[in-house]
């Protein structure tokens, strides 16, 4: 039940957002998992950021500790290994599907011919798509460093 | 493409208070983390590829247009994160809804009690890698 002017501009009408009603079953599964991978990437992706910024430094990031974090294709993998491989997993899948949907939802905004909408989702979908695909395989995978010089992997 | 710029032009003028800026704003960086996330993936995941592209990608992330660049990120992702938190505690706790005036102060005074630290150690690193006594090694 609104009470807002449905020619108010979609910012005043969607400052607040609530629970969509009826039956709409997507968008109710997608209205609760932005709010719970939001409160999930709270965790990951601040604490993803604190430890490249603060704790290593930008100018102090290496190829040789991505190696260490995430093991060499073809090995067996730590312990260790394994936590970071799943810390990424999760962070990647999580962060790609709430910026997909996010994006779902500006586009709605803006994009008011449905066929432009409908083009326009359908490439962010396979560019989002195929993108963390490759970030799964990699963490599957593990580091390829067979062509690599001795200065990287020491 | 008249009703993208009308719409645009009436979020940008819609005269809201404080709410209003928290929401474009909450967009705005929202679809600027995205953007970065897609490009930091690809590059990132190259290692199973090739771990020279993904030391080559790393260099990049050194050279003072991404050092400036990761200034703004560093806002977006922080600014995101706390109003996004403050959206979905609000929205599922319906009874703290008389609250929302001292739940929009605590976010942005949470905000700048992270993001400033954040911002000056990263700025710091930054000018001490380029003009600092080690710089250039
Ligand atoms: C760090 C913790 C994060 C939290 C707590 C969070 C929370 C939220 C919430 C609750 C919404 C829904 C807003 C609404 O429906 O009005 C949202 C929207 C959005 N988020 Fe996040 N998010 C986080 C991280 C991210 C990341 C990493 C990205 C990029 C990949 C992202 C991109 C977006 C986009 C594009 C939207 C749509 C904005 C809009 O509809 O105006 N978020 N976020
Ligand atoms: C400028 C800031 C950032 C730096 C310097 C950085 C650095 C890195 C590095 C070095 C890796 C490789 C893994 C490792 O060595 O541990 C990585 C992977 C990753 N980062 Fe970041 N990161 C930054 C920002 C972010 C942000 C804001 C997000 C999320 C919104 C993010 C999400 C990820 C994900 C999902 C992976 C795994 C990629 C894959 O599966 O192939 N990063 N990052």
């Amino acid at each position: 039940m609104t009470t807002l002017n449905a020619s108010a501009s979609p910012a005043a009408r969607r400052t607040v957002r609530p629970i969509p009603q009826g039956r709409n079953r997507f968008e109710r599964a997608m209205w609760l998992f932005m709010r719970f991978s939001g409160l999930a990437l709270l965790f990951l992706a601040l604490s993803h950021f604190g430890f490249q910024h603060i704790i290593v430094g930008t100018h102090r990031l290496t190829s040789e500790d991505t190696i260490v974090r995430w093991g060499l294709a073809g090995e067996s993998i730590t312990i260790s290994q394994l936590f970071w491989r799943l810390y990424y997993g999760v962070m990647v899948l999580l962060a790609m599907l709430h910026g997909l949907n996010g994006l779902r939802q500006v586009a709605y905004d803006y994009l008011k011919n449905k066929t432009v909408y409908n083009a326009f989702m359908a490439a962010a979908a396979v560019l989002i798509l195929a993108v963390t695909t490759m970030g799964v395989i990699a963490l599957i995978v593990g580091v390829n460093a067979s062509g690599a010089t001795a200065a990287i992997t020491r | 493409m008249s009703a993208l710029i009308s719409t645009v032009r009436a979020s940008l003028s819609y005269r809201g208070r404080e709410g209003h800026w928290l929401w474009l704003l909450h967009r705005v960086s929202g679809l600027g983390v995205l953007l970065f996330l897609i490009l930091h993936v690809a590059g990132m995941s190259s290692a199973f590829i090739s771990i020279e592209i993904h030391d080559r990608l790393l260099e990049m992330y050194k050279t003072p247009l991404f050092s400036i660049g990761e200034l703004a990120l560093a806002f977006g992702l922080i600014f995101h994160a706390v109003n996004g938190t403050r959206i979905a505690i609000l929205e599922l706790k319906p009874e703290l809804w008389q609250k929302q005036q001292l739940a929009t102060r605590l976010a942005i005074i949470i905000v700048v009690l992270l993001a400033a630290p954040t911002i000056i150690i990263m700025a710091l690193g930054s000018i001490n890698a380029f003009f600092g006594p080690a710089a250039g090694h």
